[in-house]
């Protein structure tokens, strides 16, 4: 045995008809000595296998003919292939070897999208592209800043896993989202639970996993170059990746830009809402028998246009935007961007160390850098420069064990140390809107599971320390500095139980806590069309009034870290031709900390909104379905809906900026080929996204002003504008392949519709984009 | 040595050497530096002096006492002008965040190409101007006294005539726009942006 020959391929057999396990079954590893039988659970396992793709052969008597070529592999799970009946022979099947799993928490509820679904339109945000998963929704500012909302949580409460790492970015409010280029990765995967135990805190809602490419070694050299043009906002991409993998070492490379310009709505252009970028990154991965290194860089540039209308030149322009039908500034179509807009540069560079110091363990030691730096530019009087400008840094370093199989015990134990030192660049004219700090955090874990028969226990604890030092302005320009530590104990207990071969449940409480970050501490002052004031901003002077002429030390106020516990139980049915999913959680947040409008601040300039932040006890209480049927051998459907109820505990009221019930059809047709085809799909996907009923009352600014409504601290949460309506949308596309030319052809909002979300802090001044054409082409090469 | 072997062992190498230089950057403990805050008005006072007399002055001064943060606007003062008298308008625009203050109407008067003020007021408070102002309709009469380089009018001295009877409650409102590039002899008080907009009571005695 060559030392090398680590890889494992796990599997269970079954019959296709009655989903019954095949026993006696022999596998085989095409061009090797190494089989085995399948026992009386249908189960299989190949070890010592030296290649990461291998083409199995499976013989069993009155079983299989060449057209068996069915089966499908959820990597967090074995591959279950499903033979036909009647017919003796031998076929081939390729199976891809799972990856020594290192996921863990196989018992929160779990989704992927790969590369394939990925690549259908690049010049997504990677936040659009989740949101085609049920539960899973954006928060958006504008057409360009987008981020993944699950059950309710996002920004700082979903943790996003870049190549491994916490994307270091600037993390706050619903206008800075991950800079992460889709084309850059393979597989998203999201975690719906709290998975704080793995990935630390702030995973309070959830996680989301940007994987890069494999690096597979003894591959063939593969290479992909794709294009594509959208007809709103006349936006295109081309992209592009290479890569082959050697006996010893891997490489791959890959490269995109993208450009839009305006978008429009049904009725005007959404001035200034094109975005450009452009990105590369690069993976090499060397081979040492037991030990296996790999590096990645990836470099992201964007500069992002927020809507012009939505920057007010005064209090009356303000309200007149509210009120207005059409946005106050529409210019003609243009790919400029201007201010306000947002320009990122995101680098990261990592290196992954793997030590198999034996075939079923390994020890791993991931190092990880990230610079992130932003500038964001307003529309301001007299200068150009940008009125934030900032310079993040950010280090990780973690080691993992993961031991060999105990008896029925398995698990990962690891240790992590990271920092974050953030920076004010100088010149911006104005004062700092986030301080300077520096982060450093410290923490330990351990996930256990044990599995007998077809029940499987977990859990895990994870102890985390974190030092944080921070240094600002304030409006006077004296500096205020703060020191503070905190600390936190996360746990997770679950429990995956398979009743038969096609049906599971999956159940999970989870705890997670997480500091306040920067922005909701300190931030103070203008961004974007309003000012917000941070926790340690703002307080309550003995009249009873909101003040903010000073800064609070952490330590004299009464600012708590986020504590939450969430449990989430899954129930699956999945049969070849019906397929039933019922996601439920409830999750209590303690000090849950959010963002509200407060009022209007008098200016010399008249009276502008300004949002504070503040903590609640929020409880949420939800639930997704999804059902596939598969109607004829051609025809299938998947209806899928998701309802989310929410509270402030504290004052038995409803929470601002929650997702509305959504439900989705989406129907497919297989159509039949012709030519060199090798696939046609058509599909359709009505949606209807109900009108938020659960939103707070509302205030206009007009009653504001004149005194008719007085806020003061006590004042229930409200909003400047109703809810936006209900609205329909329906969606078509057509992917098919040819030969080696795959190409899709999809229509968003066909019926070009109106509407306006709930969830894109733009619904105050214009509707969101009205019909879009796009056309994709991708040819993939593979030689030898 | 095949060129993808020295590719291999190169780019490992170097690697390598870029994860240690990026793991290694020693973090600082610097505070911002302190920056020149640009665009803050806290105090804008309208010094209404008497043509005839200079010893005869009236302010009326509206204040933001903490710039950006939540503190409303005062408006400390209502205007109580005299009947039947001429009356300069003058400004005094400061930042008090800052020590000493910062003088604000010195930018606005380097800059006066791109700024103009603009005046509202209750119709019959005044004979001269007659009508409203020229916030509604940017012709409507101003007695203007300064002007820009490029001739046109700015509005940091203005001469008012009040009426002959007495007026109360009445309104006197002031905005200030920001114009760079678009200030023309057309431009009116919804071109550009808004420095500020304030609305006082005025009283004729």
């Amino acid at each position: 045995m060559v030392d090398s020959c680590k890889y494992e391929i796990k599997g269970l057999i079954l019959d296709e008809d009655t989903r019954e396990p095949l026993p006696y079954v022999l596998v085989n590893i095409e061009g090797t000595q190494i089989s085995t039988l399948t026992d009386l659970k249908g189960e299989f396992k190949l070890i010592n296998l030296c290649h990461e793709i291998n083409t199995i052969t499976i013989s069993c008597l009155g079983y299989c003919d060449t057209s068996c070529k069915d089966f499908y592999h959820e990597s967090s799970d074995k591959p279950e292939i499903f033979l036909k009946r009647e017919v003796s022979a031998l076929d081939a099947v390729t199976v891809v070897a799972e990856k020594q799993t290192d996921e863990g928490t196989y018992s929160l509820s779990r989704e992927r999208i790969g590369k394939e679904d990925l690549s259908l339109d690049l010049t997504r945000s990677m936040a659009e592209a989740l949101s085609s998963i049920n539960g899973i929704s954006l928060t958006s500012n504008g057409s360009n800043v987008q981020l993944p909302v699950i059950h309710g949580l996002y920004g700082n409460r979903i943790l996003v896993l870049n190549n491994g790492m916490k994307h270091g970015f600037q993390n706050w409010g619903s206008d800075h989202a991950p800079e992460i280029d889709l084309s850059s990765v393979s597989n998203l995967m999201v975690l719906k639970g709290a998975a704080g135990v793995q990935y630390g805190p702030e995973a309070l809602g959830g996680v989301v996993v940007a994987e890069p490419n494999e690096l597979q070694l003894s591959s063939d050299f593969s290479s992909n170059v794709g294009t594509g043009f959208q007809t709103n906002g006349k936006g295109y991409f081309v992209s592009t990746d290479l890569g082959k993998g050697f006996k010893k070492w891997a490489y791959h490379l890959g490269a995109n830009y993208t450009r839009i310009g305006d978008r429009h709505s049904p009725d005007y252009s959404l001035s200034n809402s094109g975005k450009q970028e452009y990105s590369i990154n690069a993976g090499v991965r060397y081979n040492f028998e037991k030990l296996d290194l790999k590096f990645y860089y990836s470099y992201l540039n964007q500069d992002l246009g927020i809507l012009r209308t939505s920057i007010a030149s005064s209090a009356e322009v303000f309200v007149q935007s509210l009120t207005a039908d059409e946005p106050v500034v529409i210019f003609p179509f243009s790919y400029d961007i201007k201010a306000p807009n947002q320009e990122v540069e995101h680098h990261l560079a990592k290196a992954e160390l793997n030590w198999y110091y034996r075939d079923d363990a390994k020890v791993s030691l991931i190092v990880g850098s990230q610079l992130n730096k932003r500038n964001e530019y307003d529309v301001r009087r007299n200068i150009e420069n940008p009125i934030i400008d900032l310079d993040l840094i950010t280090n990780d370093v973690q080691l993992k064990w993961m031991h060999s199989q105990k008896g029925a015990w398995q698990g990962v134990i690891g240790i992590q140390a990271f920092t974050q030192n953030n920076d004010n660049n100088p010149f911006t004219y104005t004062t700092p809107f986030i301080p300077n700090y520096n982060t450093y955090r410290f923490s330990s874990f351990a996930l256990e599971s044990w599995r007998k028969n077809q029940g499987e226990l977990e859990f895990g604890v994870r102890a985390d320390y974190e030092r944080s030092s921070v240094r600002g302005r304030e409006t006077n320009q004296d500096p205020f500095l703060d020191k503070y530590s905190l600390g936190g104990l996360t746990f997770s207990l679950g429990y995956m139980y398979r009743f038969s071969a096609y049906s599971s449940l999956r159940t999970n409480v989870g705890s997670a806590w997480r500091p306040p970050n920067m922005a909701e501490l300190f931030s103070f002052g203008q961004n974007g069309f309003k000012s917000s004031y941070g926790l340690l901003r703002h307080y309550v002077n003995d009249e009873g009034k909101l003040r903010s002429d000073k800064v609070i030390p952490i330590a004299e106020s009464n600012v708590q870290s986020e504590k939450g516990v969430k449990w989430i139980s899954e129930w699956e049915i999945k049969k070849k031709k019906n397929a039933f999913v019922a996601t439920a959680y409830t999750q209590f947040i303690e000090n849950f900390i959010f963002e509200r409008p407060y009022g209007l601040t008098g200016t010399v300039r008249g009276p502008m909104p300004f949002y504070i932040y503040d903590q609640a006890n929020a409880l949420f209480v939800g639930l997704d379905l999804s059902w596939m049927k598969q109607w004829t051998a051609s025809v299938s459907g998947v209806i899928s809906a998701s309802y989310l109820w929410s509270r402030n505990l504290k004052k038995q009221e409803v929470l601002i900026n929650q997702p509305p019930l959504n439900v989705e059809y989406k129907l497919s047709w297989t159509l039949p080929l012709w030519g060199k085809m090798k696939s046609s799909v058509f599909s359709v996907r009505p949606s209807y996204t109900f009108r938020q009923y659960q939103a707070p009352v509302v205030y206009s600014p007009n009653d504001i002003v004149n005194n008719t409504i007085e806020i003061t601290p006590d004042s229930e949460i409200f909003d400047f504008r109703d809810a936006p309506d209900g609205y329909f949308l329906m969606d078509v596309s057509w992917r098919l392949r040819y030969e080696k030319l795959a190409f899709s052809f999809a229509v968003n909002n066909v019926f070009n519709h109106s509407y306006r979300s709930y969830l894109n802090e733009m619904r105050y001044f214009a509707d969101e984009p009205g019909i879009n054409l796009l056309f994709n082409m991708n040819y993939i090469f593979n030689s030898k | 040595m095949t060129t993808l072997e020295t590719l291999k062992k190169y780019s490992f190498y170097s690697l390598l050497g870029l994860g240690t230089l990026l793991v290694g950057c020693n973090p600082d403990e610097e505070v911002p530096e302190p920056v020149e805050e640009l665009e803050v008005i806290t105090d804008v006072v309208l010094t209404f002096t008497n043509a005839d007399d200079d010893t005869d002055v009236v302010t009326a001064a509206a204040q933001d006492p903490d710039g950006e943060g939540v503190e409303d606007l005062v408006i400390l003062d209502e205007v109580n002008l005299d009947a039947n008298k001429t009356y300069i308008l003058t400004y005094e625009i400061l930042n008090a965040l800052e020590s000493p203050a910062e003088n604000i109407l010195d930018e606005i008067q380097e800059e006066a190409a791109e700024h103009q003020l603009f005046y509202a007021f209750t119709e019959g408070a005044f004979t001269d101007p007659t009508g409203d102002g020229n916030i509604d309709n940017a012709a409507d009469p101003i007695n203007y006294n300064d002007q820009d380089d490029n001739g046109l009018n700015l509005g940091l001295n203005t001469t008012w005539t009040t009426s002959e009877t007495a007026v109360s409650g009445a309104t006197f409102r002031v905005k200030l726009q920001h114009q760079p590039d678009v200030k023309t002899a057309t431009s009116d008080s919804n071109t550009g942006d808004n420095d500020f907009d304030l609305s006082f009571t005025l009283n004729i005695n």
